[in-house]
């Protein structure tokens, strides 16, 4: 059966990915922050899984507002950039891990789940960033993809419970598909921020900190938190961090802290990330 | 959730409500990830506008680049970021238009910069 090997959160800042772009990854403004990620990328690069799980939100890119799913999976053989509006960026197209998206959909409806599945969509910076600070820019990306879309941009967004319970399916499915790859499971989205209205620019730092600490083992407070609470806490965009969940409730209820990260601001935003194992 | 959410101060969220208000907003700027509409906004704004029945206090936002306005008239950041593409306009100037800062007192009070 196939093996989750590890568990990721981290931001996906679209500033990120124009920092790459125009190489500006040594400036004082950036260094500090890429320097972060150096650890998580030698993990990754170690740990040399097979398939990406990618939880994320859209950003207005790939779906508009005529049609908002709270859940989408992808379960196509390959992925496009999506054009934000500056051109869709140069880096290579992503590779479907088909066959376990289609078992993980098989899965979430069986559990009274309803997401939309898409056979043919383009992906936004929500899930090209953080393969870019996990991978770099390779030719090809080392591993086949599952992305998973979470609404965070319309009301109602999904509760924290709710992106719980998905990453409980998220588990099974893995564990239950036959065969053997090592997968990699990333919840992205956050730290803190706000991009609109006059509390545009907030950002929390000591919230982001107790965020990276408390998400491997004192996470059931996230859990029971009210998204409500999120947004007050973490900033309006900030409630993207609901998407770690996913991941973390995929994962054992005890975990070792391989690696964590915090830098502010990115951009508007308080960025950073942690790298989780299951307890041995 | 959405009624109980606006409540926290200055932080509007994309509800019911701004999601009904914004679209025709939002559509126009959602076309603009495509560089057939790009190319149109950039050489005649006012037709490009046109095609979408806007009002004329939406158009006069967009046209003002009035970042603050058109989050007030329903529209959604990640949807009208697409025009700050079209004449770069760098983000943190549109969290201090969003915050009603200068651009240095944004980057310092808020985001913790040396300015």
């Amino acid at each position: 059966m196939a093996k989750i090997i590890g568990g990721i959160g981290t931001s996906h800042v679209p500033s990120i990915g124009v920092a790459l772009d125009k190489g500006l990854s040594e400036t004082p403004d950036w260094k500090p922050f890429f320097d972060g990620y150096v650890a998580g990328k030698k993990w990754m690069a170690e740990a040399k899984p097979d398939i990406a799980v990618v939880i994320f939100n859209d950003h207005g890119n790939t779906f508009f507002l005529d049609r908002v799913p709270t859940f989408a999976v992808g379960v196509a053989e390959n992925y496009n950039p999506v054009d934000e509006g500056w051109g869709a960026r140069a880096i290579p197209s992503f590779e479907g891990a088909a066959g376990l998206s289609w078992h993980f959909v098989d899965k979430l409806v069986e559990k009274h789940f309803d997401p939309l599945v898409c056979r043919e969509i383009e992906v936004d910076h929500g899930l090209q960033v953080p393969m870019e600070l996990f991978f770099g820019r390779p030719e090809k990306w080392p591993v086949k993809i599952v992305p998973i879309w979470v609404n965070t941009i319309q009301y109602p967004i999904p509760t924290p419970q709710r992106c719980w319970e998905m990453g409980k399916v998220l588990r099974e499915a893995i564990e239950s598909f036959p065969g053997d790859e090592r997968v990699v499971i990333m919840g992205t989205g956050g730290l803190s921020h706000q991009l609109q209205g006059s509390r545009a620019g907030f950002i929390n730092r000591e919230a982001d900190q107790a965020w990276l600490d408390g998400i491997a083992n004192d996470y059931e407070r996230y859990r029971q938190m009210s998204r409500e609470d999120y947004v007050e806490q973490f900033g309006s965009e900030g409630a993207e961090l609901i998407m770690w969940l996913v991941m973390r409730a995929a994962m054992d209820s005890r975990v070792e802290l391989k690696h964590k990260h915090y830098h502010a601001p990115a951009s508007l935003t308080g960025a950073g990330m942690v790298v989780l194992e299951n307890a041995a | 959730m959405a009624d109980a959410a606006t409540q926290i101060p200055e932080t509007p969220l994309f509800d019911r409500a701004r999601s009904i208000q914004g679209y025709k907003l939002n559509k126009m700027a959602m076309d603009l990830g495509k560089p057939e509409n790009r190319e149109a906004f950039k050489t005649d704004e006012d037709a490009y506008l046109a095609r979408y029945s806007l009002t004329d206090e939406e158009v006069a936002a967009v046209k003002a680049r009035d970042w603050h306005e058109m989050v007030r008239l329903g529209g959604n950041l990640f949807f009208i970021l697409k025009i700050s593409a079209i004449d770069p306009t760098p983000m943190t100037r549109i969290g201090a238009a969003q915050a009603g800062m200068e651009h240095d007192d944004f980057l310092r009070q808020r985001l913790g910069k040396a300015v």
